[in-house]
């Protein structure tokens, strides 16, 4: 055991559906454009999309049902629904076959990805690192892990996101580009996945801006629901 | 108390010199293109663009140097040597005259980067994460603690490959200073103390493969030594 400086703060975690045991956070990776009508609402060209990712600090995950004060440094809040994929045992390279990328899968979450949208379009136009723009604190509101042991591993079932009741994203999982496996097996070719990690799988079309006071909510069918208010 | 699934992993961290106590590390924040040579001969304009932040996640790093593995999946890893802040006090829009005051203390670390792989993500307006934030992508050496330092403005910075001398600049050359990068961040995210900032590499940066053997200094503050292998 170590003995630090000063205390560490305790490990980033998140509620696991059905028990009092928490899912401890090593990482945070995220799938871009990973559905076709999302890649071209960003300008993106979905015949010719190769997968590829960003993180976001373990300890930006914020509880489901949170309270969050508007980020610092944008005015262009924008919240995007993911299927959360959690991992529950590690592997990298070609430890990772598609065949196989399934068995390392803990469960499955309901997951923001909050962005700073002005930001990321000033990155990009610089041809820069945006983690500015998606890693920023609390970026990465989660609902409560369900288990593959109980709802097996979902293929198909609705993705959506709601401002104030009103319907903005509406999708099906079975529309990404890239399937869970193959995000698996792609990423380990490029990191070493380990218990832990988190990966939000990217978001459908209907991306939107919202205000101080704005409630969303978002689900995927068969997995369950992330909820936050805006203060 | 609270109970986990399966047991967390232990909180990297970082030794410091002088002491059998470790720096424990929450993230690892990368100042970009931070002096004008380095700016320009990767392209861009220092007297145009401000600087810009990238992360790397907390155990990417290589506390103490020894070994690092030739990454996958490229064909271009180069070495950028940088002088390190470690943060011992956090804090949110900190004024650039009261920042130095949340430092613990320095280190020398390299950053090294996926450069094929940054390339094409600058080429396709993507993000950076995978070039810059792969495992083992973050060696540092020991903290020095400012109580025994003090807190450099001006001091050689070097990297040796092989024992050649690839990269030799001074920190006093950087864009922004320590103590205005700080405050920048500061209004991007809260600083939290266990935070370490990357504060831009100099010009001279190039490629390492296996077997190459990497020397960092920064002079009064220390170096690390490390092995592609």
């Amino acid at each position: 055991m170590s003995d630090y400086l000063f205390p560490p703060s305790p490990p980033a975690s998140v509620a696991v559906a059905g028990s009092t045991q928490r899912f401890p956070v090593r990482r945070i990776y995220c799938a871009g454009q990973n559905y076709v009508a999302h890649a071209l609402e960003m300008g993106g060209d979905p015949s010719k999309q190769e997968l590829f990712f960003f993180d976001k600090p373990a300890d930006a995950v914020v509880a489901d049902g949170a309270r969050l004060p508007m980020p610092p440094a944008t005015d262009h809040l924008s919240p995007e629904i993911e299927l959360a994929v959690a991992i529950g045992e590690g592997g990298s390279g070609s430890a990772i076959a598609k065949e196989t990328a399934l068995a390392h899968v803990f469960g499955y979450a309901a997951a923001f990805d909050l962005t700073r949208r002005d930001m990321q379009a000033r990155l990009k136009k610089m041809g820069v690192a945006y983690d500015l723009a998606k890693a920023f604190d609390r970026s990465c509101p989660v609902g409560a892990i369900r288990p593959a042991a109980e709802i097996g591993h979902p293929r198909k079932g609705r993705i959506w996101l709601a401002v104030n009741g009103e319907v903005r994203q509406d999708s099906n999982i079975d529309d990404l580009i890239y399937d869970v496996p193959t995000i698996i097996a792609g990423l380990s070719a490029m990191v070493e996945l380990k218990p832990g990690d988190l990966i939000l799988t990217g978001t459908p079309a209907g991306v939107s801006r919202v205000v101080k006071g704005d409630r969303v909510e978002g689900g995927i069918e068969g997995v369950g629901t992330v909820t936050i208010t805006v203060l | 108390m609270t109970e986990y699934v399966f047991a967390p992993r232990e909180r990297p961290s970082v030794p410091v010199a002088g002491t059998d106590r470790r720096f424990p590390v929450r993230r690892v924040y990368c100042v970009g293109r931070n002096y004008a040579e380095h700016a320009r001969e990767m392209g861009g304009d220092p007297a145009r663009e401000p600087p810009f932040f990238f992360s790397k996640p907390a155990d990417a790093l290589v506390a103490g140097g020894g070994e690092a593995p030739f990454p996958p999946a490229t064909n271009d890893v180069h070495h950028e040597v940088e002088l390190v802040v470690a943060l011992g006090k956090g804090g949110a829009d900190i004024a650039v005259d009261q920042a130095l005051a949340h430092v613990y203390g320095y280190a020398v670390g390299i950053d090294l980067t996926r450069r094929d792989l940054q390339a094409a993500a600058k080429k396709a307006g993507r993000p950076w994460e995978t070039a810059k934030g792969f495992d083992a992508s973050a060696p540092i050496g020991a903290i020095a603690p400012a109580s025994r330092v003090g807190h450099p403005a001006k001091a050689a910075i070097r990297l040796k490959v092989n024992g050649a001398v690839r990269q030799s600049s001074d920190i006093s050359r950087m864009i922004w200073s320590v103590a205005e990068t700080l405050s920048h961040l500061s209004g991007l995210f809260r600083l939290e103390a266990g935070d370490l900032v990357f504060t831009g590499t100099p010009e001279g940066v190039g490629p390492v493969r296996r077997g190459d053997a990497l020397e960092a200094g920064v002079e009064g503050i220390g170096e690390v030594k490390l092995r592609i292998v």
